[in-house]
């Protein structure tokens, strides 16, 4: 029976053809389009940079500056524009160990977890000396991404110091002043600000309102905290401390006045809001400047202007650059962090971008610096004044989280009309649910 | 099983491969071959489904019992079914279930009633009717994201498509993210955009398997249009009905994609008004890292369906009996 | 779990007795209405495709325009001049070569390998006879309801495991999984597949994988096309998975889309014109194959 004992054997084949088949497609296929950027034959290493939002090393010509300066060098940078997106497939590769870049971004309200929780998943950066850079950033930053057995998990590149940014024109038909010493006056305290809101929304052109969100409100005004959602001692306190609270109820006064334009933040609407004017103030820590020029474009230019914040200064976000331990080319990724953190590259990170600079000897360089897409102002002396007075703040593992909440409860009382009694409830059991 | 079997059944070859006397031995080697050689056909099959189908769904039961985070997840704490019992007191979990039910609602009823309706058309003779199937069916070859993205424009509150036409027509627009239905009527529609077509294509098909002498009676008794599809159409297409009811009842249970691309927020919107069982699982897994927490959604979720389908099967079966008994 | 058995093959019950000579196309002549259809229907009909069709406009529309034009009322409804900077702008900001890339690699490991597995699997289950069949046909079936999130996080950790995370094999194996597919093909051959011309065969002493090469897969071709198809447009359009085991740095077409928002300017129209080229491929399928795919659904709701 031969064709019977063939069939058999083609049988048996098949079944194993098929299976393996189908790993070997699936494996080459996998392999051959090359999830692996380390071609590292001939000395030349590609060096992959994944971050958040905008950290503005491309923009200002850095990488091509290290190219050059290093011809064995490529860098590939990928970017997420929301935080919360790249921190979950950040964290997902880092459980999974697979597919993380040389360099990753860590914001600040991350890096407590970071330190906490995965400093066996970081690059212990003493290894390449970084400890020797200690003094040349400001202590808070150093200190924040500093293990307590003193392992150096990150480098920081900018601060989050925050102002006011507004509009003039829209200001000018409202018949308020655009004066920006004068408006430092006037919006002293929080209080001040609200008032000016109030005459605006009088005034002001159709469709425009006074501020894009009041989670950008509340934002700003926790930022000039030292102690927010936990304490140093790590217990969660943001139920009973006065500062939360005295955000959370200047936020639900703008919401219940009508002062803001009830925007998402980083929503598509949000970004268009910024070309059609639909709000005439945004708390602007540093790196929001960037933003604004992307949003409003060319034809904002001269339009907005920065004045110093209403209730003193503060800090509101600013990164890090981490290597993982999982990444391919630390040596190369330290050399690399160490060079775009070095004073001179954050001067001109800030100088395109307007992220203000970590390290000290950039501040010094950059005092003077003037914006002239902000009417000139001069950026340098305002954020650098908040930069040295804004508080050492004591950071949490679920910071980013917690203020996620808050503020999305804030939202229900600014959109919905939602009572504030009502919204702290839903952001209580909403904080409860992301600590597990 | 199935890996077992083959490979029971190959070491045996190499004796066969000669030209053997012993027929008898052949003969048997033969019968032991003919049983198990259906194993061999669903082995590829059985292999991938045990490695990457089976193996994670009871591993997610496993999971659940414990304790994990993404950040930490070598360390697993046992928890029992602390997972499954905080669900119940879990306001959150409460609020994605009644929206996963009212989404559904929203979704299919509409979709598979429009479908009927353009398949009763379709089923006409019409010039070009390649082409209007075909592009009946376009929404259905768009991907999730791409059409979810599309429609969060159109439905923008300030600058979107619909509610500038809403405007035209004089109402006050309408904030799609921010209102419980109106953030759900706009998921939704996404929904039955992308599905509608599909839907009627398989109405349509069961309607031409229907027996063209019923309709010829159904004319010979005097019945109207209207009539012929009530009494003819309809309980012709009855299993294909069911069969879409079900596949609709299981996707609508398990929405995901459009909630969380609308507005790209896990939560479903601030107040986790759209926000599905899928999507607050993954806000849980994803969002805040919590594993466990998210398996035991998950599995809420399975059993969910299977009553979902349970009670469907049991209804079907009824009427059925019903009717046989007629 | 009867019930999703049941309904499936009960068309082919109530339908006509003749059963067509296999591997020929379902399309019975006489069977269903050969009215015409008014005016009416042809405007309603009309109303629907504008509906199906006018996102696919609006896409086109939005693509072609910048952020500002986006932005204003009323709202442009013609297209613009801008398509070619934003299609460079996509490029430049994601990976798109490389996600078009990967997607195709994906969907068609995966159109080939479920096609291959489910004809094999459908095959033995419609018509050879084996201890469990009945048994695993159901659990098959029953894997059908399973949720895709819910073996999502031991897939992730056992991918992890494989050190498969943000390679395309994570992405291929597990899509080859297909219980619909199995089901799929074991009802188009239950009844497109004499059992008479297989037990001829075996009389003129054909052994079942000679069955399988000449006899089945000459009369499966119609309906491995139909699954191919459904296939290849599933796994092109699969997104949950794909945005958990990959990432940007190897996207597939639908994870560079969800992460275009990352942009410097995250700019509407540059969206729009990813979602655009992101779609085109499908689209160029449908317009080279609609007629099939159309016939396809209709072949498979019959018999599946």
């Amino acid at each position: 029976m031969p064709i019977a004992r063939a069939a058999k054997r083609a049988t048996v084949r098949l079944g194993a053809v098929a299976l393996v088949g189908a790993l070997l497609a699936a494996c080459g296929a996998g392999n051959s389009s090359g999830s692996d950027s380390s071609d590292s034959a001939g000395g030349k290493v590609t060096l992959t940079v994944d971050l958040f939002g905008s950290f503005g090393f491309k923009e200002a010509g850095l990488y091509e500056e290290y190219q050059k300066l290093n011809p064995g060098v490529t860098i590939k940078q990928s970017d997420t524009q929301d935080e919360a997106d790249y921190w979950k497939s950040l964290q997902t590769r880092l459980a999974g160990g697979g597919g993380l870049a040389d360099v990753q971004g860590v914001e600040v309200g991350r890096i407590a977890s970071v330190t906490q929780q995965q400093s066996d998943k970081f690059q212990d950066l003493k290894e390449f000396g970084a400890d020797k850079l200690k003094g040349e950033f400001a202590e808070a930053k150093w200190s924040a991404a500093t293990t307590k057995d003193g392992k150096i998990l990150g480098l920081g590149t900018d601060v989050g110091p925050e102002a006011m940014c507004y509009r003039t024109d829209l200001f000018k038909q409202a018949g308020l002043p655009t004066d920006r010493e004068e408006l430092a006056k006037k919006w002293a305290t929080w209080d001040g600000y609200l008032e000016l809101g109030k005459e605006y929304k009088k005034k002001a052109p159709a469709k425009s309102a006074w501020l894009d969100s009041v989670a950008s409100l509340y934002g700003i005004m926790i930022g000039q905290e030292e102690e927010r959602y936990y304490d140093a001692s790590g217990e969660l306190i943001y139920e009973k401390n006065p500062a939360v609270k005295a955000a959370w109820d200047a936020s639900v006064e703008a919401a219940e006045a009508g002062l803001s334009a009830k925007l998402d933040q980083w929503s598509p609407q949000w970004n268009q809001a910024f070309a059609a004017g639909s709000f005439a103030t945004i708390p602007c820590p540093a790196w929001m400047l960037g933003y604004v020029k992307g949003q409003a474009g060319e034809k904002g230019q001269g339009k907005w202007d920065i004045a110093k914040l209403p209730g003193g200064a503060g800090n509101w976000g600013g990164s890090y650059l981490s290597i993982p331990r999982a990444a391919k080319h630390k040596k190369e990724a330290y050399q690399l962090i160490e060079w775009l953190t070095a004073p001179e590259q954050q001067a001109k990170v800030f100088q395109k971008q307007g992220n203000f600079p970590s390290s000290t000897g950039a501040i010094e360089k950059i005092a003077d610096a003037k914006d002239a897409y902000f009417s000139n102002a001069p950026i340098g002396q305002i954020f650098g004044d908040a930069a040295k007075e804004s508080p050492v703040q004591v950071l949490g593992v679920h910071d980013q989280n917690v203020m996620q909440q808050i503020t999305n409860a804030l939202s229900e009382v600014e959109r919905k009309g939602v009572s504030s009694e009502k919204a702290w409830g839903t952001a209580k059991k909403g904080v409860a649910n992301v600590i597990g | 099983m199935s890996l077992t079997a083959t490979a029971k059944a190959g070491p045996r070859r190499p004796a066969g491969t000669g030209p053997g006397p012993d027929d008898g031995r052949a003969a048997a080697l033969r019968r032991t071959w003919r049983k198990a050689s259906p194993y061999a056909y669903i082995a590829p099959f059985f292999t991938l489904f045990l490695a990457f189908g089976l193996f994670p769904l009871l591993y997610t039961a496993f999971v659940s019992l414990y304790r994990v985070e993404l950040q930490t997840s070598g360390e697993m704490e046992w928890r029992g079914l602390a997972n499954y019992t905080a669900l119940f007191s879990d306001e959150f979990f409460w609020t994605s279930l009644r929206n996963t039910f009212t989404i559904g609602v929203l979704s299919t009823v509409p979709q598979l009633a429009m479908a009927l309706g353009l398949a009763h058309l379709l089923n006409y003779k019409l010039r070009g009717r390649t082409f209007i199937r075909t592009a009946i069916l376009l929404p259905y070859a768009t991907s999730v994201a791409a059409a979810t993205l599309v429609f969060a424009q159109l439905f923008g509150r300030d600058f979107g498509l619909i509610n500038y036409v809403i405007g035209l027509v004089g109402f006050d627009p309408v904030d799609w993210q921010t209102g419980t239905v109106a953030s759900q009527i706009a998921v939704s529609t996404i929904v039955i955009w992308r599905w509608t077509g599909y839907n009627a294509l398989i109405y349509l098909a069961g309607m031409q398997s229907i027996p063209h002498e019923l309709y010829e009676a159904a004319e010979m008794d005097g019945a109207s249009r209207w009539r012929q599809f009530i009494h003819v159409t309809l309980p012709g297409l009855r299993p294909t009905i069911i069969f879409t009811v079900i596949i609709s009842t299981i996707g609508a249970t398990q929405l995901f994609g459009e909630p969380l691309l609308f507005e790209g927020s896990i939560s479903g919107g601030i107040s986790h008004q759209y926000q599905t069982l899928g999507l607050y699982m993954y806000e849980q897994g994803w969002g805040f890292f919590h594993l466990g927490r998210a398996a035991a959604i998950a599995w809420v979720m399975f059993v969910l369906i299977v009553v979902i389908v349970g009670v469907n099967a049991l209804i079907v079966r009824r009427r059925t009996r019903k009717e046989a008994g007629r | 779990m009867t019930a999703l058995a049941a309904p499936p093959t009960a068309p082919g019950k109530d339908g006509p007795p003749q059963t067509p000579p296999p591997g020929r196309r379902l399309r019975k002549r006489g069977a269903g209405r050969t009215m015409k259809g008014g005016w009416l229907s042809y405007v309603i009909l009309g109303f629907a495709l504008l509906i199906s069709a006018f996102p696919f406009y609006w896409t086109i529309v939005a693509a072609s325009r910048s952020n500002a034009d986006m932005a204003q009322v009323p709202p442009s409804l013609l297209p613009g001049p801008n398509l070619i900077k934003n299609f460079e702008q996509v490029l430049e900001e994601a990976d798109i070569g490389k996600a078009l890339l990967n997607s195709l690699i994906v969907s068609s490991s995966i159109t080939l390998g479920t096609v291959l597995c489910c004809t094999l699997a459908g095959f033995a289950f419609a018509k050879l006879k084996f201890k469990g069949r009945g048994a695993l046909l159901t659990l098959t079936i029953g894997t059908m309801m399973i949720p895709p999130q819910l073996g999502v996080i031991p897939l992730f950790m056992l991918i992890a495991e494989l050190q498969w995370v943000n390679q395309l094999q994570a992405v291929i194996l597990p899509g080859l999984v297909s219980a619909f597919g199995v089901f799929f093909m074991r009802q188009y051959l239950v009844q497109s597949l004499p059992d008479e011309l297989i037990e001829a065969a075996r009389v003129d002493g054909a052994s079942t994988a000679r069955i399988f090469w000449s006899i089945v897969i000459p009369i499966a071709r119609p309906g491995m096309a139909v699954l191919g198809m459904l296939t290849f447009m599933t796994a092109w359009n699969d997104f949950f998975w794909p945005i958990i085991a990959l990432s940007s740095q190897e996207p597939t077409v639908q994870v560079a889309l969800r992460q275009l928002g990352g942009g410097y300017v995250n700019d509407q129209s540059v969206i729009m014109a990813g979602t655009l080229l992101g779609t085109l491929p499908v689209l160029l399928v449908f317009g080279l194959l609609g007629r099939q795919i159309v016939g396809g659904i209709m072949q498979g709701a019959v018999k599946g």
